[in-house]
């Protein structure tokens, strides 16, 4: 068996290795087989620590530097499954023929060592054992992304690439001043040390941390990495980056950086929650997901473009997970976690079909495009999954996973029956009544999202092509995440196999402190 | 080790950081973007001077390292970075804002009580020395919001942020006698790569809009 430090050195210097090499290789073929190559060893290295998770449970490696848990092995899993499927199809993406027509060959060779060093990013702050550097890890994977967006410098691209930078970058300092005040109330513990932001020593003495500061914490990091996730207030930059993005980066935004963001917040979680009781973070997690829920599904009712339409469902579906994070306990976290690996590939899948059809269709407009099913019929069938799939249908595993979450959400006994408003307003509320009335605003947005969405994603699949437009569509290798992600979904939907689900249940127990 | 007394080393630290909050307060009420730029300097000047003060006192030695950083960074090649564009791109003042200077002003000292009642239940929990930098702290970060608000043009606005990430390193300092050398080395490093990236792109947004003003980025508004 290969020793973990090996593999964990491993897994951080390929993405390094390969934008350095990135820089010097001129050759556009040799660019998309490096960055395949470098894929594979990133796949092949997560296959081993998770093995390696299975029967050690947790260990550290590289000198305390890394922390691999079920739960990191879990997101690490997540970003370089989509990380693998998002490089084949930039293999068809930047094509020859887009070469010609979209970019100067030139500009390529800034697009690879930018995306692998984003790539990297996010592994540090997946494996990174101190909550400072997965901060450091999180504020780069910004930096990293910002000429990725504007990689087409269109006016309305920079615009969204300054949006970005600037929201983001301030939203991500004000996790720093959750990170600081964490570390504040943990040297009061573990006193003035290096490790004294290290998940493996905050862990087993949370509960003895100072729970006010640790509140205070909490809503700092939530603000702040939710910025990232895209939740409601703090979104606003997310429709536009997202659609004005290459449609391969859009997919890892969407698929990848949400998911990794969600993770910093729950790591927070089940630190604060030693120290407080869960009700205090489950509130908020409640509040803000049911927040950005529904402002996004009624965003989505009045979409013209389709890029934007894909983009607000991802700030409903991370709106949904954070529901589930803040219902809590086995079952909503279950489904949580669940709904980020399903989210994660739907939308993935999504966006490349959105890519293909913006390349063959040249509008964003949804009433521009017309009688996919002729023109692109692989195509068409990975928009109609990954649309069907998002908006919750049977038989594709989101639909499983959101049932999950409403099923906890009934079960759930809130400790709280009393909000306060201000100090003279208190409103009670028995269980019951709330989260009947939580599931039913749920079941109601649901079906108004179901019917904006599928209505459009009709109109864009049947009726008649527009004229002078090239139909049919040959295979190509770009096509293969396409068919994977379809599969994954309706297979998942069926039948969770039982590797992911042991991984799913033990991730479970690390984000509820069992 | 510490040779000034105890008293004495506390009146300093919270002198600088009183300090520090001043020159936001002259950032606020300032509308050229070239002073702007000095006063941001002066600022980390003085947050250097509390960063060295705090590592004398307590003979944490990292923290000098910080400090140094603090200088040559913050104080030198960012507002080399800032100048540089405001030169090429020819804007000196900022003629509109969204509050006028004397409301921005009063909203700012709303901020500093709002930071010192946050922060009233959890400062005994810190370390003598430096007891009342961390609302101070508090205050200097939301400042720097109200900058990036307030403000249309994209110097200014980076200005705000980089205040606001002095107020942070403000509170690391004073709350927790600096974050472990790692964390702090990668913050400085994310800052200067995002001071550079801003570099970059004022270029880019001049070319294609021939000015940096970022209200007229409205193309994309729902």
């Amino acid at each position: 068996m290969p020793d973990q430090n090996h593999v964990s050195l491993m897994i951080l210097a390929a993405p390094v290795v390969a934008a350095t090499l990135s820089l010097f290789i001129k050759n556009i073929r040799m660019l998309h087989g490096l960055n395949v190559m470098t894929m594979v060893i990133l796949v092949v290295a997560d296959l081993v620590l998770w093995a390696t998770v299975v029967r050690e449970e947790s260990f550290t490696a590289l000198g305390n530097v890394v922390v691999i848990d079920s739960l990191s092995i879990f997101i690490l899993s997540i970003v370089v499954g989509i990380g693998f499927s998002c490089s084949i199809y930039l293999w068809s993406y930047f094509d020859d023929e887009a070469i010609q027509e979209l970019v100067q060959p030139r500009r390529l060779w800034t697009f690879f060592p930018l995306y692998h060093v984003f790539l990297f990013a996010m592994i540090v702050a997946t494996l990174a054992n101190s909550l400072g550097v997965q901060w450091v890890a999180i504020e780069a994977t910004t930096l990293a992304t910002v000429f990725l967006i504007t990689f087409f410098k269109s006016r309305e691209s920079l615009e969204a690439g300054w949006k970005y930078l600037i929201l983001c970058s301030v939203g991500i300092a004000l996790a720093l001043f959750g990170t600081v005040l964490t570390y504040y109330s943990s040297i009061r513990v573990l006193g003035e040390e290096n490790a004294a932001l290290n998940l493996t020593s905050l862990l087993p003495v949370a509960a003895q941390m100072d729970g006010h500061v640790l509140k205070l914490a909490f809503i700092f990091i939530l603000v702040g990495y939710g910025t990232k996730i895209g939740l409601v207030p703090m979104h606003t930059w997310l429709p536009e980056a997202y659609s004005e993005a290459p449609a391969p980066v859009t997919a890892m935004l969407a698929g990848v950086l949400e998911t990794v963001a969600v993770y910093a917040v729950l790591r927070s979680k089940s630190i604060v929650d030693q120290a407080v009781s869960p009700g205090f973070t489950g509130n908020l997690l409640i509040l803000i997901g049911l927040v950005s829920f529904g402002t996004a599904a009624l965003f989505i009712l009045i979409q013209r473009d389709y890029k934007r339409l894909f983009a607000y469902s991802s700030i409903e579906h991370m709106g949904l997970a954070m529901l589930g994070f803040g219902i809590g306990g086995p079952l909503g976290t279950f489904g949580g976690l669940w709904h980020l690996l399903n989210h994660a590939l739907a939308k993935s899948l999504g966006f490349f079909a959105v890519g293909n059809i913006f390349r063959r269709y040249r509008t964003r407009q949804i009433h521009e495009v017309q009688g996919m099913a002729k023109v692109q019929p692989i195509t068409a069938i990975a928009f109609l999954v990954g649309g069907l799939a998002l908006v919750g249908m049977p038989p594709f595993s989101l639909f499983n996973s959101e049932l999950l979450m409403i099923t906890s959400l009934a079960q759930m006994t809130f400790q709280f029956d009393s909000f306060h408003l201000g100090r003279f307003l208190t409103i009670t509320v028995s269980h019951e009544i709330r989260s009947l009335g939580i599931i039913m605003v749920i079941v109601l947005l649901s079906v108004a999202l179901f019917g904006g969405f599928i209505y459009r994603l009709t109109g864009m699949v049947w009726g008649t092509p527009p004229a002078g437009i090239r139909q049919g569509e040959a295979w190509h290798i770009g096509q293969l995440p396409l068919a994977l992600s379809v599969f994954a979904l309706v297979w998942m939907g069926f039948y969770l196999p039982a590797q992911i689900e042991t991984l799913l249940q033990r991730a479970t127990d690390v984000v509820i402190g069992r | 080790m510490p040779t000034l007394p105890i008293n004495l080393g506390s009146y300093l630290v919270n002198l600088c950081s009183a300090l520090l909050l001043l020159t936001c307060f002259a950032i606020v009420a300032q509308r050229r973007l070239m002073a702007c730029v000095d006063l941001f300097a002066l600022q980390s000047v003085f947050l250097a001077v509390t960063a060295t003060l705090v590592a004398y006192l307590t003979g944490i030695h990292h923290i000098y390292l910080a400090a140094v950083l603090t200088i040559a960074i913050k104080a030198v090649i960012l507002p080399r970075i800032l100048k540089k564009i405001v030169r090429q791109l020819n804007v000196q003042r900022e003629v509109s804002m969204y509050v006028n200077i004397p409301t921005g002003l009063l909203i700012c000292g709303g901020l500093v009580i709002l930071a010192f009642f946050i922060t009233q239940p959890i400062v005994h929990l810190g370390f003598l020395l430096t007891q009342d930098s961390l609302a101070i702290a508090l205050a200097i970060v939301l400042i720097g919001f109200f900058i990036m608000v307030s403000r249309l043009k994209a110097v200014t606005q980076v200005i705000g942020f980089l205040v606001i990430e002095n107020g942070l390193f403000l509170a690391a300092t004073a709350a927790a006698y600096g974050m472990p050398l790692i964390v702090e080395l990668g913050i400085f490093f994310d800052v200067l790569v995002a001071g550079l990236i801003v570099g970059i792109y004022t270029h880019q947004i001049q070319e294609a809009f021939g000015s940096v003003d970022t209200s007229r980025l409205k193309a994309l508004k729902e």
